[in-house]
């Protein structure tokens, strides 16, 4: 539902911006000759000499992440660990994001603020057998683990237009902060029980557990990635930004690790893991200096 | 223009350090909680624990029992030792031609773990003990016919023996040292009258061959010199103070038949007891009683009852301190099949808190210990995939043992 509201409200300013643009008569284009446009060109880039830009962008994200220390509840005595560990699957489940922009653009270069609200998932499973000699003495258990997480990411990001004109490419750098708003999981097992005399497969309820206080209250990563700019005219920008953080710290709770009795009773304790994302967003900018009503721009004499 | 930028910038700067920090790795976390299921992968095996130790390298011992086979008579001997951060090390499936039917408690004594056994032919009493690293197990038994043991505690470097003497029908209260030296010995009728005999000696066998209801045998003794027992006598599940000397005991807590009784004892010291007791299926809770006198029953009690424990429910006593503060916990299992946790305040008696471990799989207490770093320690046995009999191991933090106790 989050994300119907973040792509209507995208439309919305889409349109708005669009719509202003179509005030502008279309007669008075027509009217436009070389020199004039050159001359625009002139007060453009003057304008964008300098420039304060506040936007707002949405867009899904998809998230993998990396062990650095790998747990768990249940402890093998006759078997090798790895048989039981977590296989993370990665870049399959989507998430979504909107983020406020604002930015102030100074000779090509470009710093950035970019307060995002995250929802990041991902999911891993683990799989038990016990069996026999006796063939029908076979039990197999999957232990499927999915999290979604909150995060309100504080990105800083120095961009490089590395065009002028009404397409603007650039590449972006920078460095995030991402504090943990909530966590859930998911734990759904499933199985097949074949004690009973036949191949009982089986499913239960899935379990779901808030689980804010098994994840770090905040984690820290380097951002990395590139965009469009596309001029829409009056210098409302639509903004097409792809991204890649790169998680430096540890988003699981070191204390708290244990902590969640129920998570524990279902045998699922979280390993230290960094997170990693890559987001897909659309937005509009818009310019904050020169600004008169109606969205014009002192540079649109 | 600029400083405006410069100020904002230093801001953000400000914010992205003051949320950055990031969560440090500490291996004391690691120690201070975890929750560990030890795991065997083969389906017919069954293994659930009786007590615990702390071994000096921070790690665990635990004293467990297992299934031997589908005709076995009794549980075999399982031990099972981890590490401080509870992961496996390492396990002894003893040879039941070394004994069978181990009790609990686990002693610590000099540098050997203790515990009793049985002897599979004879079903004499042995001693069993194990070194720190689980290295061997040795077993001797008892000088004398001591049968069916059921309780022991470690006193006054003698152990506190109760058995039960199958021929005599006669739970026996015995004095031992460390060697297995009988220093004092002394039996009371579990029963009068030849049916009532055969119906309470169903109960006590049953109870060894593991195919009926486990008794809460306890044995121990009071700062007045007088032992206890919680065992039967008189027919009745009960606890008896004897010197170990005369015919008669020097006081008993009746109990009602096989329906009511105490389902844990602690001496606390001085004059007073911690006691749980059961009552028609019901679980009653009694942290501050005065050591008994003039021959009660246990039914006269009272307690806090508390509906959410199963029928006629195990239950464990532990004192614990905490900066200076005591309390009791009580260990017991749910009906949600948890293992439920009540802390009450030793001296006044009055309820503080509770927590409740595990979920989804089963999970039944066996024992529970104060750990050296101000932590709990919490064994029990879980059934994985709602089946398979695995021990447990819970441990808490002092720090959250701590927010239990001071709420």
């Amino acid at each position: 539902m989050k994300r119907l509201y973040f792509v209507l409200l995208f439309f919305l300013i889409v349109a708005t911006a669009t719509a202003q643009e179509k005030k502008r008569s279309g007669s008075e284009r027509k009217r436009k000759n070389n020199a004039a446009y050159n001359k625009k060109n002139k007060e453009d880039d003057k304008f964008l000499q300098k420039q304060w830009w506040l936007g707002f962008k949405a867009g899904p994200n998809l998230s993998k992440v990396s062990v650095d220390k790998t747990y768990s509840i249940v402890v093998p005595t006759n078997y090798e660990a790895s048989t039981i560990g977590k296989n993370y699957e990665s870049y399959n489940l989507m998430g979504s994001q909107a983020t406020l922009e604002v930015s102030f653009y100074f000779k090509g270069f470009t710093i950035s603020f970019q307060p995002t609200y995250q929802r990041s998932r991902f999911e891993y499973s683990n799989q038990f057998t016990w069996s026999d000699t006796v063939a029908t003495h076979n039990v197999e258990l999957k232990y499927n683990q999915e999290q979604k997480l909150s995060y309100a990411v504080l990105p800083l990001l120095v961009k490089y237009d590395f065009l002028t004109g009404r397409l603007r490419p650039y590449v972006q750098i920078g460095v995030y902060s991402a504090l943990l708003l909530d966590a859930t999981k998911i734990v759904t097992v499933s199985g097949v029980d074949q004690a009973s005399g036949g191949a009982n497969e089986f499913q239960n309820e899935s379990v779901i557990v808030g689980a804010k206080d098994l994840f770090a209250k905040s984690h820290w990563g380097l951002l990395g990635g590139v965009g469009l700019n596309y001029n829409l005219g009056n210098n409302v920008r639509l903004n097409f930004d792809v991204a890649y953080k790169h998680g430096m710290s540890n988003i699981s709770s070191t204390k708290n690790r244990f902590s969640s009795d129920r998570l524990s009773g279902v045998g699922d304790a979280l390993d230290d893991l960094k997170l990693d994302n890559i987001s897909v967003t659309l937005g509009c900018l818009f310019p904050l200096r020169f600004l008169s009503s109606g969205f014009k721009t002192l540079d649109k004499k | 223009m600029l400083r405006k930028l410069y100020s904002l910038l230093f801001t953000l700067a400000g914010l992205l350090i003051i949320a950055g920090c990031s969560e440090k790795s500490n291996p004391e976390y690691d120690i201070q909680n975890f929750t560990s299921v030890f795991d065997n992968n083969k389906f017919d095996a069954s293994y659930f624990p009786i007590d615990m130790r702390e071994t000096p390298d921070g790690g665990y011992i635990i004293l467990g029992g297992r299934r031997l086979s589908e005709n076995s008579e009794f549980a075999g001997i399982y031990l099972l030792k981890v590490d401080k951060f509870g992961q496996f090390e390492k396990e002894i499936d003893v040879p039941k031609s070394t004994g069978v039917y181990p009790v609990g408690k686990l002693i610590e004594y000099q540098t050997r773990y203790y515990f009793f056994c049985m002897d599979e032919q004879t079903l004499n009493a042995q001693i069993a003990s194990v070194d720190a690293l689980l290295e061997a197990v040795a077993a001797k038994p008892v000088q004398g016919t001591l049968t069916y043991p059921g309780a022991v505690s470690f006193i006054d470097n003698n152990f506190v023996l109760l058995s039960y003497d199958n021929s005599a029908k006669q739970s026996v209260i015995s004095l031992l040292n460390p060697d297995g030296g009988i220093l004092a010995s002394k039996g009371y009728d579990i029963g009068v009258g030849a049916d009532d005999q055969i119906i309470t000696e169903k109960y006590v066998i049953e109870h060894y061959l593991r195919t009926g209801r486990q008794w809460p045998f306890e044995v121990g003794k009071m700062a007045n010199g007088l032992y206890y027992f919680n065992g039967f006598f008189n027919y009745t599940f009960s606890l008896v103070f004897s010197d170990v000397q005369a015919d008669e005991p020097r006081n008993v807590v009746q109990g009602q038949s096989d329906k009511g009784g105490l389902s844990a004892v602690s001496y606390i010291g001085a004059n007073k007891f911690a006691f749980a007791r059961f009552s028609y299926g019901n679980n009653y809770i009694l942290p501050n009683k005065d050591v008994p006198t003039g021959s009660p029953s246990s039914s006269d009690f009272g307690g806090y009852t508390l509906p959410e424990l199963v029928a006629d429910a195990p239950v464990k006593i532990l004192p614990v301190t905490v900066d200076n503060k005591t309390a009791l916990v009580y260990a017991s299992n749910t009906r949600s099949k948890q293992i439920g946790l009540y802390f009450y305040d030793e001296n006044s008696g009055k309820f503080i808190s509770s927590r409740y471990l595990g979920f989804s799989n089963p999970y039944e207490i066996a024992s529970l210990i104060q750990t050296t770093d101000g932590g709990l320690a919490i064994t029990g046995t879980t059934y994985l995939a709602g089946r398979f009999p695995r021990i447990c191991v819970f441990k808490i933090s002092k720090e959250e043992l701590a927010g239990q106790i001071n709420k």
